[in-house]
């Protein structure tokens, strides 16, 4: 049975009826088309779903969407302000750090709630908070500098 | 997508609706934490006959208060909470739990939550093996009340525990360690993000001789149907003064209380292999936390 629920996605609240079962992958790609949100192993295991919810890095597929009333969601599409790039976006196009760019949204959101506490991180520290990300073809090495770059560009 | 097609999703205000509806809807029922792990089996579907979830989330159960007597962890708590606990992180006698807190990846640290984590008794995974190291109680709400429930006494077989039907996890309690306490936690895994193969966690108390007074040793990822702890190693460390072969002998001590299960991550022979390795290097991470080191 659908219920009527209300979720903020980048700052605008959506009125949408919802399966109790539906994630919140589901609801943003299929209801909403913010389709920068990739749907990958839909187990939460891959990353490339990743989103921020009241700013930490979650796996949308594994989110209830029934769940996160009330709760602000930020997705790839709501971190370019004004046209303006977000500096991790940005670094990743300078950095090379895109090939087939599958995991590429879902890597910048982790890599976005890292940067938010620890403005200048150390490579464990970037490695760590991508852990959860995998990438099958750039060996995340281009990944770290990017967020590398990204971090010494909004110092 | 999942498979698993829900009839309703709740989100009750109070500790009293969510027993009313476990009671209307008994086994059809499903409690709902952080959902990470639950989210796993619907999408397998591996929850036969469940079509109704009860999301906790507005219990308001996500405190962590610390006091004299220890620490009080709300169920709702998320493991990236836990972890940012200053207490955990720097106190060598709760080393087990921080260490057991940096396995997971940073999405599951902010979905997974304390109480899910004990309440599903999944033997493969991290937390259940440091708690029971560290010594640790659950708190439950049910129809007829509140209790304590030791967490060697919670977990009943795969995936079962000792919650009635109409019942449910509020909290987890950690005792203050004892002063001259150090504990630590080990896992191996296949890569990242994967479950536990083995892992084992040790809790030691040395007094001033540099003998071990009190010590305690629990092991899961599938070294049995639960998280146990091994009574013969810890037997066997108990009273001893530590030296540099003791690790060894208590690792393969803990053979005579495991009974490992094989599984397409790991054969029976390799875990209990693993189960002695792991065990001595828990143990020496403990004696060098209590040593001063980290």
């Amino acid at each position: 049975m659908k219920q009527l629920i209300s979720i903020e996605i980048n700052g605008e609240v959506h009125e949408l009826a919802v399966a109790p079962q539906d994630s919140l992958l589901h609801v943003l790609r299929e209801e909403l088309g913010l389709i920068g949100t990739k749907k990958g192993c839909d187990t939460g295991g891959c990353g490339c779903c990743t989103v921020q919810i009241d700013g930490r890095a979650v796996y949308s597929c594994m989110t209830y969407a029934m769940s996160v009333q009330g709760k602000p969601v930020v997705t790839i599409e709501g971190i370019t302000e004004n046209g303006q790039l977000d500096p991790l976006q940005q670094a990743f196009i300078d950095a090379g750090a895109v090939q087939c760019g599958y995991c590429t949204c879902g890597t910048i959101m982790a890599a976005r709630e890292l940067l938010a506490t620890v403005p200048d991180p150390d490579e464990s520290q970037i490695r760590h908070a991508i852990a959860g990300n995998l990438c099958r073809c750039t060996g995340y090495q281009k990944i770290v500098d990017a967020i590398k770059l990204a971090a010494a560009n909004s110092a | 997508m999942s498979l698993t097609t829900l009839e309703n999703y709740f989100l009750p205000g109070s500790g009293g609706e969510v027993v009313q509806l476990l009671q209307e809807y008994g086994e059809r029922a499903m409690i709902l934490a952080g959902g990470s792990f639950v989210h796993g089996l619907a999408a397998r579907n591996l929850l036969p006959g469940v079509d109704v979830f009860i999301d906790i989330q507005k219990l308001g159960l996500a405190d962590i208060v610390a006091g004299s007597g220890g620490l009080e962890i709300g169920a709702m708590a998320r493991l990236a909470d836990l972890a940012s606990v200053s207490e955990i992180r720097e106190d060598a006698a709760w080393g087990a739990l921080s260490d057991a807190l940096r396995c997971p990846p940073v999405q599951i640290m902010n979905t997974a939550t304390v109480g899910g984590n004990i309440a599903a008794a999944c033997p493969y995974f991290d937390l259940p093996t440091a708690f029971l190291a560290i010594g640790a109680s659950v708190r439950t709400e049910g129809s007829s009340g509140s209790r304590e429930i030791d967490l060697e006494d919670f977990f009943t077989g795969l995936f079962e525990n000792s919650l009635a039907q109409e019942e449910f996890l509020t909290g987890v309690a950690l005792s203050r360690p004892e002063p001259g306490s150090a504990s630590a936690f080990v896992k191996l895994e296949t890569n990242a993000n994967d479950l536990a193969i083995v892992n084992a966690a040790v809790h030691m108390t040395v007094d001033e001789s540099g003998a071990c007074q009190a010590a305690r040793v629990a092991l899961g990822g599938g070294v049995n149907e639960i998280p146990l702890r091994s009574a013969a190693a810890e037997k066997l460390l108990t009273g001893q003064v530590i030296t540099d072969e003791l690790p060894a002998k208590v690792g393969q001590a803990v053979q005579a209380d495991i009974s490992p299960m094989a599984d397409h991550r790991a054969s029976a022979e390799y875990r209990s292999a693993m189960a002695s390795v792991l065990t001595e290097r828990a143990l020496r991470s403990a004696i060098a936390r209590m040593t001063g080191g980290n």
